[in-house]
Parts: C-alpha cells; sequence; structure tokens
C-alpha cells in the first residue's frame, strides 16, 4: 500500500511538471528568443537556454533605436521601427489605472448604496450589472465609438479610459455587491449610535473592511484594460496615442519580421501583469470565489 | 442613495446607451465614413446576413470552435483539479501558478504562437520533426484545419485554470465523511468519483460551462489575432464576422444586426442559466 501511494504520488507529481511545463513553456520561449542576437534567433536546432545573451533587443525598445536586423544578420534601420515603445507603455499605463480607478470609485459608492439603503430597484441592479458584463466587446465597440465622435474624443486617450470603463464597471459592481453584502451591518449601526457620520462611516469602517474585495476588483479592472485589443484598434488610429496591444501589431510592417524584437515586447508587455499577479495572488482567487472573471 | 448617482450615470452612458445605439443600428444601412446619410431600413440587415453563406459559415465555425474548447477544457480542467486536490507536498505551488495563463495578455499568447508554430522556423515543427512525429513541416496557420486546431488550443490555453480554480473551490467543500463512509461500505476510486465527486461538482460544472459557452462563442481577439479570421474566412466567427462587416465593409448596420443575433443567442444562455439556478431567489438573504 505504501508503496502504491508513493507510485501514485510521483504520477501526480510528474504530470503536474508537464501541465505547468506546457503552460509556461511560451512565456519561457518568448523570453529566451528575446535575448538572443539576431543570428540565434532563427538557428538550427532551437536552444532554450541561448549561447550567446544580448539585452540589444530590451535596449532598442527602450531607446527607440531604429535597429532592426536583415537576413544576413546585420542590423540595419528600416521603416517599423521601435521608436514610439516607450509612448504605448506609457498610454496603457494612463488608462488602465484610469478606468480602473472611475469604475473603482463608482462601484464601490453604488454597491454600499444597494447594500445599505432601501430603494426602489436596488435589487435590480446587480444583475442588471451582471446582464452588462457578459456583452461582448464586439457589440459595444461600434456605438462606443459613435459615442466617443460626438463628445470630440475619438483618438484621444480618453476615449480608452471611458471605453473600458464600459467593460470593467459592471463586473466591478457585481463583485463588490458580492462582498458588501458579505459585510454585517452591526458595526456600521453601532457607530451611527455613538454619533458618527454617514460619510465617517463609510471611511472609517466600511472602506476599509471592503478593501480585499475592492484591491480584487481593481486588479480584475487592470488586467481587462491592460489586455484589450479591441477598444484601442477601433478608437485610436494615431500611431503615438496607441496602447501596447494595438501597438506591437505595427512590427508585423517591417519586411522581415524581427522575432527578437517581437518577443521583448511580448515579455515586457506581461511583466507588470505577473508583477501584479505575484503580490496580488490571494485577492485575485477571492475574486474568481465571487465569479468577476470576464474571460 | 445619493451614492448611487454616479453608477446610475456611468451606466447609462457606458452601457445602456451602447447597446440600445447597437441595436438601433441593426435597423440602419450606416456608413461610418457618411454618418449622416444614415437610413432606417427595417430589418433588411437581418435579410442580408441570414442570405450571407459567410454568416452562416461563420455560426458553424463559432460552434465547432467553442464546442471543441468548451469539451477540451472541462475535461483536462476537471482532471486537473482532481490532482491539484491531492494532498501532496508542495502542491501550493502549482496551485498558485494556475491563474498565470489568464493574466497573460491575449496578444502576447497570440505574438508567441504565431512565433512557436511559425512554419519554417517555428519551435513546434521542429520538436515534432525530431520526436519523428511529423515528417513534413505543418503549416499549423496557413492551412484551415490546422488553424482552427492553433486558436482552439491558445483558448485552451488561456481559460482551461478557469474551470480548473471553479472546480477546485468546489472539491474543496465536499465534506470527507462521503468518502470514508464509502470506503468502509468497499467502494473503489472510481465508484467512489463516480457516486461521490461527480455529482457533487454536476451544479458548478454546468454554470461554469454555460458562461464559458457564452464568452467563447463571442470571443473576438483570440481568434482575430492568431490567424485575422484566416486563412481565408476558415476561422470566422460571428463576432469577427460582425468586425469585418463594419470596419472592412463599411456596413455597420450589417455588423450591428450580427451583433443583436449574437445577443440574443448571450440572453438565450443566460436565461437557461437563470433556469438552471432560479438564480434571483436566494436574493432574499
Amino acid at each position: 500500500m505504501k508503496v502504491f501511494d508513493l507510485i501514485r504520488s510521483a504520477l501526480a507529481w510528474l504530470t503536474l511538471l508537464l501541465v505547468t511545463f506546457l503552460m509556461c513553456f511560451p512565456l519561457i520561449w518568448a523570453m529566451s528568443t528575446s535575448v538572443k542576437p539576431p543570428k540565434d534567433v532563427m538557428a538550427t536546432p532551437p536552444r532554450v537556454i541561448p549561447q550567446e545573451f544580448t539585452i540589444e533587443n530590451y535596449r532598442n525598445l527602450i531607446t527607440g533605436k531604429q535597429q532592426y536586423f536583415r537576413a544576413d544578420q546585420a542590423y540595419v534601420p528600416t521603416t517599423s521601427a521601435p521608436q514610439h515603445f516607450t509612448s504605448w507603455f506609457a498610454n496603457s499605463v494612463i488608462v488602465s489605472v484610469g478606468s480602473t480607478a472611475i469604475s473603482i470609485v463608482i462601484s464601490t459608492l453604488a454597491a454600499y448604496s444597494v447594500t445599505r439603503f432601501r430603494y426602489r430597484g436596488r435589487r435590480i441592479i446587480p444583475y442588471f450589472s451582471l446582464l452588462g458584463y457578459m456583452i461582448p466587446s464586439i457589440i459595444l465597440v461600434f456605438p462606443m465609438f459613435m459615442v466617443m465622435s460626438e463628445l470630440r474624443l475619438t483618438n484621444t486617450l480618453w476615449s480608452l479610459t471611458f471605453g473600458y470603463v464600459s467593460i470593467t464597471l459592471p463586473f466591478s459592481m457585481w463583485l463588490l455587491w458580492a462582498f458588501f453584502r458579505g459585510i454585517p451591518v452591526e458595526l456600521e449601526e453601532a457607530a451611527m449610535i455613538d454619533g458618527a457620520s454617514r460619510l465617517r462611516v463609510f471611511i472609517d469602517i466600511v472602506l476599509p473592511s471592503a478593501l480585499p474585495g475592492i484591491i480584487a476588483a481593481a486588479i480584475f479592472s487592470l488586467i481587462v484594460s491592460w489586455n484589450d485589443f479591441l477598444f484601442a484598434r477601433v478608437f485610436i488610429n494615431s500611431i503615438e496615442n496607441l496602447p501596447l496591444t494595438v501597438g506591437v501589431m505595427h512590427f508585423f510592417e517591417g519586411v522581415h519580421v524581427d522575432w527578437g524584437l517581437m518577443m521583448a515586447s511580448a515579455v515586457l508587455m506581461t511583466v507588470p501583469m505577473a508583477v501584479l499577479f505575484m503580490l496580488m495572488q490571494r485577492h485575485l482567487v477571492a475574486g474568481f470565489g465571487a465569479g468577476a472573471v470576464k474571460g | 442613495m445619493l451614492f448611487i448617482v454616479p453608477f446610475a450615470i456611468a451606466a447609462l452612458i457606458f452601457m445602456v446607451y451602447p447597446v440600445a445605439e447597437a441595436v438601433r443600428l441593426a435597423f440602419y444601412d450606416h456608413n461610418p465614413l457618411r454618418p449622416d446619410a444614415s437610413e432606417f431600413i427595417g430589418l433588411e440587415n437581418f435579410r442580408t446576413i441570414f442570405a450571407d453563406p459567410l454568416f452562416w459559415q461563420s455560426f458553424r465555425q463559432a460552434a465547432i470552435w467553442t464546442f471543441a474548447s468548451i469539451v477540451l477544457q472541462t475535461v483536462i480542467g476537471v482532471a486537473l483539479a482532481l490532482l491539484l486536490h491531492l494532498p501532496l507536498r508542495g502542491i501550493s505551488i502549482f496551485r498558485g501558478l494556475l491563474l498565470f495563463p489568464y493574466i497573460v495578455p491575449t496578444v502576447v499568447i497570440a505574438l508567441i504562437l504565431q512565433w512557436m508554430l511559425n512554419a519554417e522556423i517555428g519551435v513546434v515543427n521542429w520538436s515534432l520533426r525530431g520526436a519523428g512525429v511529423i515528417d513534413d513541416n505543418v503549416y499549423w496557420l496557413a492551412t484551415p484545419s490546422m488553424a482552427m486546431l492553433s486558436t482552439i488550443l491558445l483558448n485552451v490555453w488561456k481559460y482551461t485554470p478557469f474551470v480548473t480554480i471553479c472546480v477546485l473551490a468546489r472539491l474543496q467543500t465536499i465534506p470527507l465523511e462521503l468518502y470514508d463512509a464509502a470506503k468502509v461500505d468497499g467502494a473503489g476510486a472510481l465508484r467512489r468519483f463516480v457516486d461521490i465527486t461527480l455529482p457533487q461538482l454536476a451544479e458548478v460544472l454546468v454554470v461554469v460551462v454555460i458562461f464559458r459557452t457564452i464568452w467563447t462563442f463571442n470571443k473576438f481577439e483570440e481568434i482575430y489575432l492568431l490567424t485575422k479570421g484566416g486563412p481565408g474566412t476558415s476561422t470566422f466567427n460571428l463576432a469577427i464576422y460582425s468586425f469585418e462587416q463594419s470596419v472592412a465593409n463599411l456596413k455597420m448596420g450589417v455588423g450591428a444586426a450580427t451583433g443583436v443575433v449574437m445577443m440574443m443567442l448571450l440572453f438565450a444562455g443566460s436565461l437557461l442559466y437563470m433556469r438552471v439556478f432560479r438564480f434571483a431567489e436566494d436574493d432574499s438573504a
């Protein structure tokens, strides 16, 4: 029986290692490609551990140096260059943080309102949000584009910030509603009997106890807006206003696709999310539990 | 009460209005380059799409794509959850890693897959050749069936962890006494799985499958970024069909009509979900 258990554990471990490998290999391969010098990128046999190590691709992305490599393995300047990479990165940060801030503030207030006050229609709001977040972006994107044209916001970062609110607000609302519902009101009532104002109670008692839910909603908002491609593809038409996801597609426009540069940008695009992920893992799982996942 | 006001305003502008506008557009002939020439044409857009073979092709392909993705995600996801539920040492590391594919931007995994699946110099063909599985390079993204398979793989890679996490959370709440009792009665491992685990998981599986089906069916980026719907139109789904009608053909009305059809299917799915769980009732708590 002991031996059987041992074999079973070993098998389970092996399977899990294999799954983990499959899960992580694309990223490992991207990292490996991104630090290879041009002559090794397409070399056979492909090696996971690079023979030679270079940070040239990253340097080009960050300094915007117009270097691409040609089939004869020399770096040459080409037309589609990485000089916009840093602005794309900044744009991505601005719109993700902006839309997350807006939807978190609005949905925190709203979730508090529907769970603590009694008025007609308050029951319907969370379900209305749930329905809202099930509607796919492809249906929202063109009408939103027309709204943005009316407001004369197309081709600005504002259009993206607001555009993402249409995705992140409904699910933040749904998640925070589920979360606020679970916070007992007795403490708040006690504080109010002691003479604390509604606002004081909200800031001193409600917000701290809702913090884990707020963090989870914020992380999911950040992920969704950081990863979006469709809204940016439709809303923005000047190259310097693009976020990363649409921007890097311009790297396909050269005569040769520079896979080293491409993989370096893929890695850099993942880093902020990976950092967030490592810092906030616990909260992410909590968010999954509350059903906040749009995917 | 006042706290709801910002939400109400934002919801009106960013949720209700766009959806209403999408529905309105479906009944109009609208060219984004000549917005003033917009004209009400009744059900004409719907007639157009229902008469368009490409619409039905996209519909069929979306159904295949969704079905294959969901079956694979569910089977692999449940198997993985069962593995992760085993009391092994160090297993929490794996549980932690699970969410990783979910946070990787679709653009990133699509770029990486284009590189890995490159027919001439990609690492996948090289490995398969080395292992003797294939003799000639497979044109993953340039042959219709392989392109479909590639987009399914991307989808499975990214969303299987979702199934695993939901199932794992449920597994952890199954009372151990059930298993102990079954063991005393002499039930084997398979018997215990079929008689205890599966029935306990049934509810969460139905929820997960309905939700994933609705979302997968309407996915845009997972396909568009890897194959652009190609080669030809062989990986078109309704979302890509709608996008191409609006952007390439400048027929926003036709695109919107497709969107309305997608929404109807979505609502049918949601109704099914609410029917199954009589969801609004437990709100009394």
